[in-house]
């Protein structure tokens, strides 16, 4: 059961947001110099250590959580040190090597870049540095900067930072002067990185507490997911002959770009040019002033003017009406236009099924792609394309939520149950057929090999055949509620069901799939090569077939089933 | 709630709603219903006939069985043991006939939230198989009489607490069907909505339809219902007219609190400290 209230946006805030006293009286134009003298005192002098200290207990309550919480927080410290451990070993014995300076000021960006996107992800991690949380209390901007960044520097983070460009310094710097270069540039580093995380969080907090801001969160699973299938793909190139000596380019601008460039400067000086060290260091000397004053901007701003709730009520309302009515257009009528309009919608607008969505379509794209790019790849394997999307066929009624009801509301017969069901299949199709075909003529295009191209298309075609009819029997057989709060998938007691569901549906469309390959393997090894072509019409007739029997199969036991389906489903 | 005058005033409209459907079947007719969850039982063998035509109220503490046994009765949960009918037709053997005639408001279950509040609308409109004209028509006049225009385009996730159940109520009453049933439709409304609430339902059941709905809100539901059916732990306590279900009690508090059994459970002298004189 969930409490409508729990989902609406900025609860609370809205009280908080009409004192708009904060830090605000203070700071408008001429406000510092007429503003009583006693607020100075106290604040100034005790804030930072009264933020360190809420921080540090933030840390230790961590630790007086439940117990499997617990034990969860106490491995991803562990885990934190250990790879920070095994960062400053590299680091050290990186020392000499050619390319150090070149990776040392890669892995400062791409640091920054980590630091960048954290708010993003997880914007309520840190209570502490939330700054609606202050707007009740008389603090002045520079103090409450002082004491935030202090507050920021305490934590597993920071920690994991530090030892990253202590060991960086180790690496890079040789002599006095570049070593005294490099504990600047470290200072420097930390500190930007610190300063960069906190300006867009502020920058941002509106969206970030907002409801647009979690729904954007919620995605940030599918970019890490993505962005290691990245990462492998670049690790890949780099670790043949001379990949390291492609980066040096990228490092050479890199190492003009804050924070980069404070350990760019200390390369400059082991090179001897020192003018050049003294500009890069100015560089990021200078972002960080910036990155200050636009915080404390952001700050003042966040502190005096009215919250998201506010804003949102009165935020106007477009004309969407007629958009709705240009897709509506273009779809069957009845039922099935109906479920098809909703399901697209929800592909689009539902942060769980979108990151379903942007995953199975990135991955889809991204493995035969690179696999191809990299040489050995076959068009065979863009089936995996259609696999991928055909996955979002099981547990149709689990990404209805609860709202499910709505649905069950108006299934009465087998017939309604058949409709429903197809219509989910085909608002898949309208984005899987276009998507596989692309999908596998990229790969033909890449590998070369167009002579696959339509039989791989016809494989492709009867796995997703497969999984959509295989998809519409587990979505009955096995249905699971999807929590919509927070990173997980599988509501809690109900993680057998769901592996058993992708898993089992895998490997059973995958057996559905014997026929037509073994027919492929047959027409290449009998070196009936000129009728290669017909496996896309066999293939697609396969597929649609076995989809039709799925459906024709789950549609009875669906219109049977409704409240058993809506109480699985209903957990999340 | 603006108290008695109402209650004679709804009272009056719908004597000639339940002259005009005598002879009718029930609107609902529950015999034996039975539901056990684990070692608990949610409803223990519940019988209740509702007349058609009349503002029903279905009362209870909370924990009573109100949202289990409306869940059964609509189809959404199905029960260990035990008949619903709805207008004479059986809700688990004639599904047909009884899910065009119903409209369900639930409590504690989502609405398609990411679809704004006129696409649900005409998304529950094609659903139930009505021509896209009708449910454009049908669905604006709805958003309009609930207050809802302002905000047909905006998401329901980003609905408040009132305008969600009145979204719903749109959405039960699209089809409309000869028997609703809301599901603490008044929880956590503002005085506002509520009353828009009571002015479309009290509009309705004038017409002949009926209303079953679930409170724990006496005043509201002496206000507002002339046939009360009063749960606790899983079973009917009571059922009737609001008259018949009062008998010599003073309010239907009072009655409920009797029969209940929750009567003379008083504080007592244990709180003898709390309140003014010394600290």
């Amino acid at each position: 059961m969930t409490s409508t209230t729990d989902t609406h946006p900025a609860d609370g805030g809205g009280a908080e947001a009409g004192t708009g006293a904060g830090i605000g009286t203070g700071a408008g134009p001429g406000g510092t110099a007429s503003a009583p003298a006693p607020a100075t005192g106290p604040g100034t002098a005790s804030l930072t250590p009264v933020f360190i200290q809420l921080k540090l207990s933030l840390l230790r309550n961590g630790l007086r959580q439940s117990g499997g919480r617990r034990a969860a927080y106490i491995a991803s410290i562990v885990f934190t040190l250990l790879f920070a451990a095994l960062q400053v070993l590299g680091l050290i014995l990186l020392r000499g090597n050619e390319h150090a300076a070149t990776i040392v000021v890669l892995s400062m960006a791409v640091l920054a870049l980590g630091w960048a996107f954290m708010p993003l992800f997880f914007a309520s991690g840190d209570e502490t540095l939330d700054p609606t949380r202050l707007v009740m209390l008389p603090l002045r901007p520079q103090p409450l900067v002082r004491a935030l960044l202090a507050a920021s520097l305490v934590g597993i983070g920071p920690f994991f930072t530090l030892c990253l460009v202590a060991g960086s310094v180790v690496t890079v710097a040789h002599g006095a002067a570049a070593v005294t270069t490099g504990v600047i540039a470290a200072v420097l580093t930390l500190l930007l990185c610190v300063t960069l995380s906190r300006t867009i969080a502020a920058a941002n907090t509106r969206l970030l507490t907002s409801r647009r801001g979690r729904d954007l969160a919620m995605l940030s699973g599918v970019v890490i997911a993505v962005g290691i299938q990245l990462v492998n793909f670049g690790t890949q190139q780099l670790s043949e002959a001379g990949g390291l000596d492609r980066l040096d380019p990228v490092a050479d601008v890199l190492s003009w770009v804050p924070p980069a460039s404070a350990f760019g400067a200390v390369a400059s000086v082991n090179d001897g040019a020192y003018a050049t060290a003294l500009a890069q260091l100015a560089l990021s000397a200078l972002a960080l002033v910036l990155l200050l004053t636009h915080w404390t901007r952001s700050l003042t701003r966040l502190m005096t003017t009215p919250d998201g709730s506010t804003l949102q009520a009165a935020e106007p309302t477009r004309d969407k009406a007629r958009a709705a009515h240009g897709l509506a257009r273009v779809l069957p009528r009845g039922r099935t236009g109906t479920v098809i309009e909703r399901t697209l919608r929800y592909a689009w607008r539902d942060p769980k099924t979108r990151a379903g969505w942007v995953s199975s379509l990135a991955i889809g794209l991204i493995v035969p792609l690179f696999n191809a790019l990299q040489g050995n790849g076959s068009v065979y394997l863009a089936c995996m394309a259609a696999g991928m999307l055909g996955v979002l066929m099981y547990n149709q009624f689990g990404q209805d939520t609860s709202a499910f009801w709505m649905v069950a509301m108006t299934i009465s017969s087998t017939r309604d149950a058949y409709v429903e069901l197809r219509g989910r299949a085909l608002a898949l199709l309208y984005v899987t057929l276009p998507y596989t075909t692309l999908t596998v003529g990229a790969t033909a295009w890449v590998v070369d090999d167009w002579q696959s191209f339509l039989p791989a298309l016809g494989v492709s075609f009867a796995l997703l055949g497969a999984m959509l009819g295989l998809g519409s029997m587990a979505s009955y057989l096995a249905p699971y509620s999807i929590p919509q709060e927070g990173h997980r998938n599988v509501a809690p007691g109900q993680a057998g069901i769901s592996i058993a569901s992708i898993f089992g549906g895998m490997i059973a469309a995958a057996l559905l799939c014997v026929p037509m390959l073994a027919l492929t393997i047959w027409v290449y090894v009998s070196d009936s090569h000129a009728w290669l072509w017909l496996l896309l019409p066999v293939g697609a007739l396969y597929g649609t077939g076995l989809t039709w029997a799925g459906l024709r199969f789950a549609a009875p036991r669906v219109a049977g089933r409704l409240p058993e389906i809506l109480a699985a489903v209903s957990r999340g | 709630m603006t108290g008695e005058s109402t209650a004679q005033a709804a009272a009056a409209t719908t004597e000639a709603a339940v002259a005009e459907t005598a002879g009718k079947p029930p609107a609902v007719r529950v015999s034996g219903l039975w539901k056990r969850f684990g070692e608990q039982i949610a409803v223990a063998g519940v019988d209740l006939e509702l007349p058609a035509g009349r503002f029903i109220g279905l009362v209870g503490p909370n924990g009573a069985g109100k949202t289990t046994t409306l869940s059964m009765v609509t189809g959404l949960l199905r029960p260990d043991q035990g008949t619903v009918e709805i207008v004479g037709h059986d809700v688990w053997r004639d599904p047909v006939e009884v899910k065009a005639r119903i409209g369900v408001l639930p409590e504690g279950l989502r609405l398609f939230e990411r679809l704004s509040g006129r696409e649900l609308l005409v998304y529950m409109g094609r659903l139930r198989g009505l021509p896209g004209d009708e449910v454009d028509k049908r669905a604006t006049q709805l958003l309009d009489v609930l207050d809802l225009a302002g905000a047909q385009h905006k998401l329901v996730v980003d609905y408040s607490t009132g305008m969600r159940k009145k979204i719903g109520l749109a959405a039960a009453l699209l089809h409309n069907p000869e028997v609703l049933f809301l599901d603490e439709p008044f929880e956590g409304v503002d005085p506002v909505s509520a009353q828009t609430i009571r002015g479309v339902l009290e509009r309705y059941t004038a017409s002949g339809a009926t209303v079953v709905f679930s409170s724990h809100v006496m005043e509201l539901v002496e206000s507002l219902c002339d046939w009360v059916a009063v749960m606790a732990a899983g079973r009917i306590r009571a059922q009737g007219t609001l008259a018949e279900v009062r008998g010599e009690a003073p309010t239907l508090q009072d009655a409920f609190l009797e029969l209940v059994g929750a009567n003379g459970r008083d504080a007592g002298h244990s709180l003898d400290w709390l309140g003014g004189g010394t600290r």
